[in-house]
């Protein structure tokens, strides 16, 4: 491998600004032939975006591109495809209706005399899913092909034009153990060819497994990257997350358990989650702490019977002792805030007293099963009150509030019901600083009045100002519980710990 | 954000006064016409006539508004309504007593209601598809039944309760205003009512907010066939007679423009029985004027189907962004 030879593609200061959003900032990112760079970041790191300028998606402010010395324009994604730039996307985007044949070619179908050269794709089509060592039937329905399979026509169509740029966007996220391997097998082959790739993931141990060179984002620059071997897992973790400002604590650790509120026992589904076991106590806020793809929506989801369950049990302790519960019901005790504030979390069209009041309503019924609007209009008063939240009345339109106030609608429907267990999933996601401080303080004051809250959010900053323990997901899996205490870096370490042992173990193999 | 935020609070209450504005013209451009080309139109009668006439498809038009407001529709209304009708006709042919019969009527509209909601709300069916089977199998099976001939010689107690005027209003009219109140009431007011909406503007967010989505589904295709079950008894008291043919596809045009006219939305949500129901009587007016005015059966099919296309596009445009 020639280490010492100039980059074949070099992206230079390129930068990026949407309407109120800096999305990239003098980025850059170097690859080279033969080699697969990884492309790491957080979500909002910038990645996307840059990936989305070399696809030709995205028109960068500044910034030049070379490929192979050469300085190019990219205005769109044609001008990208015929510079040999591909782009195997991680949403499949096939027609399921169509042949693998007519997928592969369906944006360029070769003609003869007006018709459709069938034979011209079929032919053409066996030899780049021959190049892959792919041995699905050119004439085959996508639909019923397995994700894996999909996920290698996806990479066919890429081919198509003997690209000399390849980047796989989380090409990974929803493949089996056996159609990873033969991923991976199909990357190193592209590499044999002299491909330059680039990776997108969220799994630390797959590139060090698939690249040799990786480029850190974060806020929109490139702030780390270099030789893959000079890195341990823990050093591109910390560089993605960067050293962040804690702040001061809103809430001192609680030093000692209390009665446990919920057990968790052996929760699993697929791949998603992977035997899950752990307890809730009355009064504590636990974080779950992993990156994004690591399973703690899916789990947040599973506990309430949103998404369903292999197997496993839950037990919730309902004053005198711990029972088994099901999931739906323990929906109907929980307060649940989704990380989709505005397709799940509220309905819009409706007006904040009504979707303050959704899941109370059998409260506010009089002896004739009618609604009685005076409490209901009472208690929408007192928690617009007690959270604050900004309206010009009542019967204001959810949909018309700021994302902040929004949430605070999204936490009031749940303090009116006073249930003993929430489950906040990124509740703070897409408010500005001020706005996240107030969800945090909320969420405080519900533990201190003794409700048990499991909070989700990938802004370490946040977890660290409020969690009294910590969870610690990777790959669908409970893998550590760190005390409220931890530092910093051991929750950095956390992350990177299973993907580090997981390598000393291969290399001992 | 703030630009964002004020846009659709102005353009759905500009959607609101377009509504409102073109049902108006539309009501008297109609009515002015009439003055002139069909004065007869006028008489006391002739207007109560149109008001007994409308009772039936408004009884219709509010099973099929709870449906829609909950995001569905339920397109085997009109043949549930006609299947419901004979079923009841055949007990009162044979000498049962009019009560009875009645209830076979509203048991039978239910039922078949339960039914489609079953598919909907629990075999996660398209409601379009199977409301649409549902009502080539109910029109069959009344076909089969009947021979294609009508039942009839009902009871003369039957008529007698139907056909009164107390106060001079007649019987269907007073049993619509009923039912409007209460719908009306349910929709806004019970835990039922509130639910609907919900589950219709989003049944994911519905679900996280503890609605019972699959329930509410249910109990909303059971109150439109109710509600069909109600139509039989008044269009076959005012027929004397039940057969397939009440429940034409013709009627199902009616129905929808009714509903829609009315202003609820065919993306679900958004909507008030009442309007649905003066829908009706617009849709009944605009049929009878056009009848008046020697306008062919079908050119009327045309007018009410441009009527549909016109009012489905200002919902799109107005609402229908989500």
């Amino acid at each position: 491998m020639n280490t010492s030879a100039s980059p074949e593609l070099a992206m230079t200061g390129i930068s990026k600004t949407f309407p109120g959003v800096v999305a990239l900032d003098q980025a850059h990112l170097s690859a080279r032939a033969g080699e697969a760079t990884a492309v790491m970041g957080a979500n909002g790191a910038g990645k996307s975006t840059l990936m989305n300028v070399l696809g030709g998606v995205t028109r960068p402010d500044a910034g030049s591109i070379e490929l192979c010395g050469t300085r190019i324009d990219i205005a769109s994604p044609r001008d990208a495809a015929s510079h040999g730039i591909a782009f195997v996307h991680q949403e499949l985007t096939m027609l399921p209706t169509l042949s693998v044949a007519e997928n592969i070619f369906i944006d360029d179908f070769p003609s003869k005399g007006g018709l459709i050269d069938r034979a011209a794709i079929h032919a053409r089509c066996q030899i780049i899913l021959d190049r892959l060592g792919c041995t699905i039937s050119p004439d085959r329905i996508v639909g019923e092909l397995s994700t894996g399979d999909r996920q290698m026509i996806e990479i066919a169509r890429a081919m198509r034009r003997e690209p000399r740029v390849i980047i796989f966007d989380e090409p990974t996220s929803s493949l089996t153990q056996p159609e990873k391997r033969r991923l991976f097998a199909v990357i190193e082959s592209l590499k044999r060819d002299g491909a330059i790739i680039l990776y997108i993931t969220h799994f630390l141990d797959e590139i060090f497994e698939i690249c040799e060179r990786v480029s850190v984002m974060r806020g929109g620059r490139t702030v780390g990257g270099g030789s893959i071997e000079t890195f341990k897992p823990v050093d591109i973790v910390r560089l993605m997350l960067g050293e962040v400002d804690v702040g001061t604590r809103l809430k001192a650790p609680l030093d000692e358990r209390q009665k446990t509120v919920l057990e968790v026992r052996g929760l699993a589904r697929g791949t998603a989650l992977q035997d899950i076991n752990f307890d809730l106590y009355v009064g504590e806020v636990v974080g779950l702490w992993g990156l994004l793809g690591a399973g703690r929506t899916e789990l947040a989801r599973a506990l309430v019977g949103l998404d369903p369950i292999d197997h496993g049990t839950i037990r919730w302790h309902d004053g005198t002792a711990l029972r088994p519960i099901s999931p739906h019901a323990l929906h109907k005790l929980t307060g649940f805030v989704t990380e989709d504030r505005r397709g799940e979390g509220l309905l819009l069209p409706l007006s904040v007293n009504d979707n303050l009041a959704l899941p109370s309503l059998k409260r506010f019924l009089n002896p004739w099963g009618l609604l009685n609007r005076k409490p209901q209009a009472a208690l929408a008063d007192t928690m617009i009150d007690r959270l604050g939240i900004k309206v010009s009345s009542r019967e204001q339109s959810a949909g018309t509030l700021s994302g902040g106030n929004q949430q605070k609608v999204v936490l009031g429907r749940w303090l009116a019901t006073e249930p003993r267990l929430f489950i906040l999933d990124e509740p703070t996601r897409g408010l500005d600083v001020s706005a996240k401080t107030e969800i945090l303080k909320l969420t405080a004051e519900l533990a201190r009045s003794g409700a048990t809250v499991l909070l989700i959010s990938s802004e370490i900053d946040e977890l660290m100002r409020i969690c009294d323990r910590y969870l610690v997901m990777v790959r669908g899996a409970i893998t550590a519980e760190l005390p409220g205490s931890a530092s910093h870096a051991e929750l950095m370490d956390a992350l990177s710990a299973p993907v580090a042992s997981h390598m000393t173990q291969r290399a001992r193999a | 954000m703030a630009h964002e935020a004020t846009m659709p609070r102005l353009s759905a209450g500009f959607g609101r006064h377009a509504r409102s504005v073109l049902i108006l013209a539309l009501a008297l451009g109609i009515a002015t016409y009439l003055w002139f080309y069909a004065p007869s139109f006028y008489r006391t009668n002739n207007l109560i006539n149109v008001l007994v006439q409308s009772s039936s498809l408004a009884v219709l038009c509010i099973g099929m508004a709870v449906v829609m407001i909950g995001g569905g529709i339920d397109l085997s209304l009109p043949a549930n309504m006609a299947l419901s009708a004979i079923l009841g006709g055949f007990y009162m042919a044979a000498g049962g007593s009019p009560l009875i019969g009645s209830v076979i009527m509203l048991a039978s509209g239910t039922a078949i209601g339960m039914l489609n909601g079953v598919a909907v709300a629990y075999l996660k069916m398209i409601p379009f598809v199977v409301t649409l089977a549902t009502m080539t199998v109910l029109n069959g099976l009344s076909v089969w039944l009947t021979n294609s001939t009508s039942v009839s010689g009902f009871p003369e107690s039957f008529f007698d309760v139907m056909l009164a005027r107390p106060w001079g209003v007649p019987t269907p009219v007073i049993i619509v205003a009923v039912a409007i109140f209460l719908a009306s009431v349910l929709m806004s007011s019970t835990l039922l009512g509130r639910h609907v909406y919900a589950v219709g503007i989003s049944p994911k967010a519905a679900e996280v907010a503890r609605v019972p989505v699959s329930r509410t589904l249910l109990l909303g295709y059971g109150l439109a066939g109710l509600c069909a079950g109600l139509t039989a008894i008044l269009l076959s008291a005012r027929l004397g007679s039940a057969s397939a043919n009440m429940g034409v596809d013709s009627v199902v045009l009616d129905i929808v423009s009714a509903v829609v006219v009315g202003g609820v939305s065919i993306y679900g949500g958004v909507g008030r029985i009442w309007a649905a129901a003066l829908g009706a009587v617009f849709i009944t007016l605009l049929s009878n004027s056009l009848n008046l005015l020697g306008a062919s059966f079908y050119l009327s099919l045309v007018i009410k189907g441009v009527v549909i296309i016109g009012f489905i596009a200002l919902d799109t445009a107005f609402r229908g962004r989500r």
